[in-house]
């Protein structure tokens, strides 16, 4: 509590700098930045926190998109505090309903907000596999968030989709068309883009990590075939789960399609030579930790499902 | 007890779920960790009861890095399958008789016991385990000379017994493979084996899943036993054991195993160095399932 009160007295300051007419930041709630990224996009741009440092709960990017009829929202952040503060800052720009609240996978930094939005009953939309993924984690979240969720803290918080993608679905927001697609097991096993075709701007939730080192957590091969196939797309711009938008999509897959095969090539090599797990950990992709943050906290994990996996291919 | 149990369930954690809690309640726990000044980790009283079982009476030899270590990471990188190595060093190597290796605050601390045959040069016994909380893990080894030496490490995970059984726990029961490496010294071993511990819920029924582990391996190279090992519901899923000596290993080397239905596996590596050498059948009372 005391370290995260002491963060928001910090960024006061700061958030009166970055609030002058001239910059793009809007506060929509005290200590809630958004920016316009085109007509009708608005972006929030996580800090790039560990999950166990003050300011967790607002790490992954999230944001939303502004028809004539309807809001959309994409994620909602890791505390239903950052969720009320992106519905803050949604009722700030427009009384237009909030028909969808979309999340492009399970974990908790772009789900635990969407209670916040239960009021103003959305349809929630994700992944076919999003469902089953949240019955897995919601006793888990409850019980290591709890602090993240309105008190006192119960999985019926936890809000799972009313709508399910099996491959691909339109949402239409009334002269903005969204086109949501549902992708095989990459960075989870229910990952979900989201592209506003009026502006061309691509949500990659966390199917691309920037800055921000990739956490694997659902096939490290499935995700390369996935880049494959997001490099072909043409957008205009690329809103990543975690770091700065990116204008280049193509150019900003490259660090993450760089890791991942590292990482897969590492070790393949070390199984082939019946290395150890933990000298998979040491050794493994070792070249590429300068140009990572928060490579402790996910890098050893990464190489630990790889290793598993491969284990038996 | 069984309600008790439930409660205590927690899925699979989210990978960056994992560290955070981990790091969170790390600080708590320096403060004990430190103020034990014999090199060991803290104590429980699993440890003791279990001291008192294994070895009354003896005392255990406080040991130098070189002659034996345990590697055990302090935030392992999964709770399900935590990696632990013991090292043995030269003035260890072929004086080795038995290991324990014991996870002081898990359901059933004892995770495996290693007879290694006389003349055997065990250099190195890798593992992977599952920790149920926040735990000390130790390795406690007889010599062929009757002393007792333990080595402990203190590990950061939760969750690890009751973490639902991964997508990678379907495959052939029993399959073995064999990976030597090209120095022929260590070989990784990998068994296809669900090693459910009793403590875990299918996550579409809401049942329990009942325990079904590897309870018996045994290596032995034309006939001649090199190593068993007694192993239970603390062995992660999909076991994996390496094994690395001073000196090439012999070749052939058999490996059969056990499990708690009485299934019975086997597999043969030939001494290829090159590829996947194995060789793996199945057979006995509780065949291939």
């Amino acid at each position: 509590m005391q370290p995260r009160a002491f963060l928001q007295t910090l960024t006061w300051p700061l958030i009166a700098l970055l609030s002058h007419p001239g910059a793009l930041a809007i506060a929509g709630a005290p200590g809630f930045q958004l920016q316009q990224l085109a007509p009708g996009v608005f972006v929030h741009i996580g800090q790039q926190l560990a999950l166990d440092a003050p300011g967790h709960d607002d790490i992954a990017n999230i944001g939303f998109v502004l028809g004539t009829h309807c809001v959309a929202v994409i994620d909602t952040g890791g505390s239903v505090r950052v969720g009320r503060a992106l519905r803050a800052a949604i009722r700030q720009r427009s009384r237009v309903p909030i028909c969808y609240v979309i999340n492009t996978h399970v974990h908790v930094d772009h789900v635990l907000g969407n209670a916040a939005f239960v009021q103003e009953r959305p349809k929630f939309v994700g992944h076919a596999a999003l469902a089953a993924a949240l019955a897995r984690s919601r006793d888990f979240f409850v019980q290591q968030y709890a602090e993240d969720l309105d008190q006192p803290p119960d999985t019926a918080q936890i809000i799972g989709p009313d709508i399910a993608v099996g491959q691909t679905l339109v949402l239409d927001l009334g002269d903005r068309r969204l086109s949501l697609r549902a992708w095989p097991v990459a960075h989870t096993d229910c990952d979900l883009t989201v592209f506003d075709e009026r502006s061309g701007t691509l949500w990659t939730g966390d199917l691309l990590f920037r800055d921000r080192l990739p956490a694997v957590d659902g096939s490290a091969s499935g995700w390369l075939s996935v880049l494959d196939e997001l490099e072909r797309l043409q957008v205009t711009r690329a809103i990543p789960g975690h770091g700065p938008v990116a204008s280049d999509l193509p150019m900003a897959l490259q660090p993450e399609r760089r890791y991942l095969r590292a990482l897969i090539d590492g070790v393949r090599d070390e199984l082939a030579r019946g290395g150890s797990m933990q000298q998979a950990i040491v050794q493994v992709a070792a070249a590429e930790q300068p140009h990572w943050l928060l490579w402790d906290s996910t890098h050893a994990r990464n190489v630990a499902h790889v290793y598993e996996q491969m284990e038996w291919q | 007890m069984h309600a008790h149990l439930i409660s205590r369930l927690i899925s699979r954690p989210q990978p960056q779920a994992r560290a955070s809690v981990l790091a969170c309640l790390l600080l708590g726990f320096c403060g004990v960790a430190s103020a034990v000044g014999d090199g060991q980790t803290p104590s429980s009283g699993a440890w003791e009861y279990l001291q008192r079982q294994f070895y009354p009476d003896r005392t255990l030899g406080v040991l130098d890095e070189r002659f034996m270590s345990l590697e055990a990471p302090a935030n392992t990188p999964d709770p399900a399958a935590t990696p632990l190595t013991l090292h043995f060093g030269d003035a260890a190597v072929g004086h080795i008789k038995q290991i324990r290796v014991i996870i002081d605050n898990n359901p059933s601390p004892v995770a495996a016991t290693f007879d290694v045959a006389s003349g055997a040069r065990v250099a190195e016994i890798g593992l992977r385990v599952r920790i149920d909380r926040f735990t000390s893990v130790r390795a406690i080894a007889e010599t062929t000379d009757g002393r007792v030496e333990m080595r402990s490490a203190w590990v950061n995970a939760s969750g690890g017994c009751s973490a639902p059984p991964s997508a990678l726990s379907a495959g052939t029961l029993g399959e073995i493979r064999f990976r030597p490496s090209p120095d022929a010294r260590s070989m990784l071993v990998s068994i296809r084996h669900p090693n459910n511990s009793g403590f875990q819920i299918d996550p579409r029924s809401g049942e329990p899943i009942a325990s079904h582990y590897v309870s018996h391996l045994r290596f032995s190279s034309d006939g001649r036993t090199l190593l068993e090992a007694n192993t239970g519901i603390s062995l992660s899923e999909n076991p994996t054991l390496r094994i690395a000596s001073d000196q090439p290993l012999p070749a052939p080397i058999s490996l059969d195993v056990v499990d708690s239905t009485d299934a019975h596996f086997n597999a043969s590596w030939s001494g290829a160095l090159a590829g996947n050498s194995a060789s793996s059948s199945a057979s006995g009372a509780g065949g291939t399932r």
